[in-house]
């Protein structure tokens, strides 16, 4: 009856949360358009205001393009082919297998480690001459195959992309997974009596029906694939030279190492703007498809 | 009904909230006593030093001793807290990057370790930047500067004072394999870079990898690249990195180009291990002590890891990699270590002035460990050289005083990730040129370099 004070006094719970929020959330990433018109470099507390000097500078050098090139690229893997992995994976997960329990759970492994543990044995793995992988093709008689994965700079970015894919393959065939047991019996069997194949029952039937699992999943790996940082950093520091430069670890280099806090900053609105961009455009064409689906 | 609800529900969120503001009234008067509280404690805490209990915190960058007590973590606090019975040394040991980020920001938020390590000049962490932010404490009141060598404390200065303490010099080198160079045939260290490449291409054709350097760990390009630029660049002309700061010259400068052109010899002429890009320097420390390479350019701090035993047993043997034209006497690449400083915000300001003096007083059991467990060459008087390998190329310098320091300490901080990072492209096989590694270090310096 008296809903109208309820909802008043109600506002007055928010603002606990509301100034946490706004101190530890808001007023930092207000700070980091005001460093990015700045010399700051982290550490001496007097800086000055250049301008837009770090836009300019940022623009002009050669890393703003290539990490946003590289992580473009290792978006666009992660997301292409980790998704289908993933769903041929759950596919055959979902299928009548012996010991299907242990695959599920083999598959999972690999996400429960954190991501230093995965990239350090992951570099040995690639090792030139005597990881794994070297020793393996020397083993079965492969041999003038350059092994050198992480030292290449045609082979180190997608070597560390095979990384990120195998540690998050499980995540994705899980949900993917999920997906599957809601698939209808009855449509199945529907699709069967008219006739349908299994091509056409996983095309027609299975694919639409996952159409939330897929939304979920891509949303993830793109939203994954563009905050890319811990594999270029535990494996190969961004190298060799620059090459496996993400935007994030470039900011990261930038601020940390060149002690470019303002310049950093600029990098960080600059890939801001670009994320949100990026997020904008796949969340308006995933949710016109899945209304349609 | 729904009044009695409402009802309800109101005074259940009335009481909700009368707890949540008592609880922030709590937390606030608690924090406000903590923070009235600290000022109080903490001025006599010095004078004091004798009887409450204090905990000074210790920030240091560098990897736990692989065998027994690591110093800085084991013996120091120990030692500290035999003297000082209430005094609790918190120490942290970080990698090096880790220890950069994670100094700076404690330092900025006001939260700074009461030691830490301080780099000499203008390197990352240095100690003209340090002092010139306020953040160490200007020691020159303490008593045993004239114990030092004047070189250490003035690598460590600001405006003529002091403001960290030098664990001693280090010298960048070759380490060798003193077999594999007999078997291949090199009875002579070589003296000159002709004859260090005649030496490299005997062992190449002896079969033996000459030279290991883990290069996916890009730093270590840093300590092939000073030691040649201590004989290629500054010997013609020692104020080079003076000039360099008025802008009178730059790193595209001829002297500099051969320099990135020596070290690229070596890889072109494929007497670096093939691909090092994809080796760690933990990887190729261990190929060096396992006998697959004859040498591996890198300083004296990393004794410890190359005298670990190895696959096999060999000797060692430490030169200064020769940048020199034959007939030009050879340069070494020394420099002042890191030291311990002082934050100059501090609480327990001279409580850790105490600490230092005892430190370094040059007789008490926390000097003997430290300079019992000190890789680097001491800088103190007195003390005599512990590792005999070091010994010839000391001894030349201290003789000749042929040596120049290592080059980033006069670049801000970047300059060399610029270096290395261009230079990967040369060991990567992509056709940048020494002059493309030349400007991409000169635009740095400049977009770096404040004056």
């Amino acid at each position: 009856m008296n809903s109208a004070v309820m909802r008043k006094t109600m506002y007055y719970f928010v603002l606990p949360a509301l100034l946490f929020y706004c101190l530890f959330w808001i007023i930092p990433i207000l700070k980091l358009f005001q460093y990015s018109v700045t010399d700051y470099n982290g550490y001496v507390q007097k800086f000055n205001y250049v301008g837009f000097d770090n836009f300019k500078n940022l623009f002009q050098s050669e890393i703003l393009g290539l990490s946003i090139k590289n992580t473009l690229i290792y978006t666009f893997i992660t997301v292409v082919l980790g998704n289908i992995i993933a769903l041929a994976l759950a596919f055959l997960l979902n299928a009548n297998i012996r010991a299907k329990g242990f695959y599920r759970s083999a598959f999972y492994i690999p996400t429960l480690f954190s991501a230093i543990v995965v990239g350090f044995i992951w570099s040995y793995v690639y090792m030139p001459d005597e990881g794994l992988i070297a020793s393996f093709l020397n083993k079965i008689g492969i041999t003038g195959f350059d092994t050198n994965f992480l030292g290449s700079y045609s082979k180190a970015l997608y070597s560390i992309i095979a990384v990120d894919i195998w540690k998050n393959i499980g995540t994705s065939t899980i949900i993917f997974l999920a997906g599957l047991q809601t698939v209808p019996h009855d449509l199945i069997e529907a699709g069967k009596i008219d006739g349908a194949g299994r091509w056409k029952l996983v095309r027609f039937i299975k694919i639409p029906m996952l159409a939330t699992s897929i939304t979920i999943n891509v949303t993830l790996s793109v939203i994954n694939g563009l905050k890319a940082f811990d594999y270029p950093f535990i494996m190969t520091n961004g190298g060799p030279g620059t090459s496996t430069n993400t935007l994030i670890f470039a900011m990261y280099k930038m601020a940390f190492t060149d002690q470019q806090f303002g310049k950093a900053s600029a990098l960080g609105i600059i890939s801001f703007a670009l994320i949100i961009a990026i997020t904008a455009i796949f969340v308006f064409t995933l949710n016109r498809r899945e209304v349609s689906a | 009904m729904k009044t009695w609800k409402s009802k309800i529900a109101g005074v259940t969120l009335a009481s909700l909230f009368a707890v949540a503001l008592s609880a922030c009234g709590n937390s606030n008067s608690n924090s406000n006593s903590d923070a009235s509280a600290s000022p109080s404690a903490a001025s006599p805490a010095a004078s004091a030093a004798n009887a409450d209990p204090v905990t000074l915190t210790m920030l240091v960058s560098g990897a736990k001793a692989a065998e027994g007590a690591d110093f800085e973590l084991d013996t120091l606090p120990k030692l500290v807290k035999e003297k000082f019975p209430n005094v609790t040394l918190e120490v942290q040991k970080l990698p090096d990057e880790q220890y950069y980020t994670s100094v700076k920001a404690k330092l900025a938020a006001g939260e700074g370790p009461d030691i830490f390590l301080v780099f000499p000049k203008l390197a990352n962490m240095g100690a003209i930047e340090v002092a010139k932010a306020g953040y160490a404490a200007d020691l020159s009141g303490l008593s045993f500067w004239d114990k030092v060598s004047k070189a250490a404390a003035s690598d460590m200065s600001y405006e003529g004072k002091p403001y960290a303490v030098a664990k001693g010099m280090d010298i960048l080198g070759t380490y060798y394999n003193k077999d594999l160079f007999a078997k291949a045939g090199v009875t002579e260290l070589p003296k000159d870079w002709p004859s260090f490449l005649a030496a490299a291409d005997k062992l190449k054709a002896a079969g033996i990898t000459p030279i290991v350097m883990g290069d996916k760990d890009p730093w270590v390009v840093q300590f092939g690249m000073y030691q040649l630029a201590a004989n290629t660049v500054y010997p013609t002309d020692p104020e080079f990195d003076n000039k360099l700061q008025t802008g009178e010259t730059a790193l595209t400068d001829a002297k500099w180009v051969e320099t990135v052109n020596q070290y690229k010899e070596l890889y072109d002429k494929g007497y670096v291990v093939k691909g090092s890009l994809g080796m760690a320097s933990a990887q190729a420390s261990q190929q060096f002590i396992d006998g697959k390479a004859a040498m591996i350019f890198t300083g004296t701090w990393d004794l410890p890891g190359l005298a670990a035993k190895g696959a096999v047993d060999f000797e060692r043997g430490f030169f200064s990699l020769p940048g020199n034209k034959s007939g030009e006497p050879l340069y070494a690449s020394a420099s002042t270590a890191a030291g311990y400083a002082l934050n100059a915000n501090s609480k327990h300001l001279d409580l850790g002035k105490q600490i230092f003096e005892y430190l370094y007083d040059g007789q008490s059991p926390l000097f003997q460990a430290w300079v019992d467990s000190n890789p680097s060459i001491s800088v103190y008087n007195g003390v005599e050289l512990k590792n005999e390998i070091f010994k010839d190329v000391l001894s030349e310098i201290q003789s000749t005083g042929n040596a120049f320091y290592f080059s980033n300490q006069m670049w801000p901080a970047g300059v060399s990730d610029v270096m290395q990072s261009k230079f990967a492209e040369i060991i990567g096989g992509k056709k940048t040129t020494a002059e493309d590694v030349t400007k991409a270090m000169q635009d740095k310096y400049k977009e770096l370099n404040k004056g």
